[in-house]
């Protein structure tokens, strides 16, 4: 990213502040006490998206083959399972270790050098992990929620995380930035983001569709993923969301009796 | 020796017969009073069976869809539970007017949310349980799930159930990769109650299922 493009941003997250653009929510969330400067990145990142990442993902998609697709993003992801390993190792999850390092192996010899996902295909579940996670582990707490230009949401520690990843994904040679051809290295980057924002998709339509909020629901959606990724497999406390903190009295009322009309299609 | 092999054919056939009565009791009616892991289990079977038969779903016709949900998915949920609880407090200001025709909305969002998902379901498409890790006598219960489709990840989904005395299990709450459906709107809904009522959150949500 250029010094411009730095100071740009910079002017409109201050035109943000002082603006409508950032008025105080109505309905708090003691996790997101940025509410306000989050919805103007969001905005902004929206925005972006909307006139350049998504219209070259769509343009992707629709100039190239599927299984050439689908080879890129194999590729990509076998490389990451690298540092999905190491961070699996760092957290002391050993059997996630094991299984992620096997899953390279096998996709990079007999996948072709991760073209082809064969260890999915035969039923070994990828883990996927970062250093934010690591971190998670290690106890160090998420911090406020925090929506980052062009990279979307996070928090103050995923944020740290993804400092983590960049650096230590290189020193494995897990992502592109272990590449010393600089024109070879920024084209696998611009891919790696094309790819990433390609097999989204469908994903950012259903948000489109289905979120009444698109803010929240991506907040709330990522604050539970991560959560879930930090307790890992292992379930145990705090793995079921606990409905009733609000609404405790309710239960006094009978087993609603009413349930019948819920039945009748609502269409 | 014509005549045993004249037998053999017959044992033949009929292990023929007895196969494919097997093949089609294998996909078992999904007992609501039974394990609730195995209710999720045939649950969804029954449901991908009718998926992968019917052709016209492929094509995104969402009053066809809706239809099969219906009749194959709406009698083993408990939408009403959902809906009160992703409206939490609010829930006891509504009216029973309003609590229905929330309900209806917040399903027809839902039905909209996971059509794009069953059109998805190819031949290929199987659901797998995992081990069950709850008191299999316990009335609030997690059955998780792995569904594989041809090609990409498989996907954990975990279901919620409840059970109740006159209709047994029913799912009121889903889980996709960590992330629970409820936990997922209440923050919505109460943004949306605190500045409309609950009339706009009704509302708002049947604006998105035109």
């Amino acid at each position: 990213m250029t010094m411009p493009t730095y100071t740009r941003l910079a002017s409109i997250l201050a035109v943000c502040a002082l603006t409508a653009g950032c008025a105080a929510p109505s309905n708090p969330d003691p996790r997101d006490p940025w509410e306000g400067f989050n919805r103007g990145v969001y905005k902004f990142n929206d925005t972006v998206d909307r006139a350049l990442f998504k219209p070259v993902a769509q343009a992707y998609t629709y100039v190239t083959p599927e299984p050439v697709r689908s080879c890129v993003h194999n590729m990509f992801s076998n490389v990451r399972d690298l540092w999905s390993a190491t961070n699996s190792f760092l957290q002391g999850r050993g059997h996630d270790f094991v299984n992620t390092l096997g899953r390279f192996l096998f996709n990079t010899t007999m996948g072709v050098g991760g073209c082809f996902d064969v260890a999915s295909a035969n039923g070994a579940r990828k883990i996927p992990n970062d250093f934010g996670t690591t971190l998670g582990v290690w106890g160090i707490g998420q911090g406020p929620y925090l929506v980052l230009p062009f990279w979307g949401a996070s928090t103050v520690r995923d944020g740290v995380g993804l400092i983590g990843d960049l650096q230590g994904g290189s020193y494995i040679y897990s992502n592109p930035s272990a590449i010393d051809n600089v024109p070879i290295r920024n084209s696998l980057w611009g891919l790696d983001v094309v790819d990433a924002r390609a097999s989204l998709l469908d994903t950012t339509d259903m948000v489109d569709r289905v979120a009444l909020d698109p803010y929240s629901f991506i907040r709330d959606a990522y604050l539970q993923r991560r959560a879930a990724m930090v307790r890992g497999n292992a379930g145990g406390e705090g793995s079921l969301p606990d409905y009733s903190i609000d609404d405790e009295d309710d239960a006094e009322s009978p087993a609603q009796p009413a349930a019948a009309p819920a039945a009748t299609p609502a269409q | 020796m014509r005549i045993s092999a004249f037998s053999l054919l017959q044992r033949l056939f009929l292990a023929a017969i007895i196969g494919l009565m097997a093949a089609a009791a294998a996909h078992a009616k999904p007992d609501a009073h039974g394990a609730p892991d195995k209710f999720v289990l045939d649950a969804a079977n029954e449901a991908l069976d009718v998926l992968k038969a019917d052709s016209k779903l492929k094509s995104g016709d969402l009053a066809h869809i809706n239809q099969v949900v219906d009749t194959y998915i709406l009698p083993y949920v408990n939408f009403r539970k959902t809906t009160q609880l992703a409206a939490g407090r609010y829930w006891r200001q509504a009216t029973p007017e309003q609590q229905t025709a929330l309900a209806n909305a917040f399903r027809g969002t839902l039905v909209r949310t996971y059509s794009g998902a069953l059109t998805n379901v190819s031949q290929n498409t199987s659901i797998k349980l995992l081990p069950f890790r709850d008191d299999p006598n316990a009335d609030d219960v997690v059955v998780r799930s792995l569904i594989t489709q041809s090609n990409g990840q498989p996907v954990g989904v975990d279901y919620r159930l409840e059970k109740d005395s006159q209709q047994g299990w029913r799912i009121y709450d889903m889980n996709v990769e960590g992330i629970w459906l409820i936990q997922n709107y209440r923050n919505q809904f109460a943004q949306q109650i605190e500045q409309s009522g609950i009339d706009g959150l009704i509302k708002a949500l049947n604006q998105r299922n035109q």
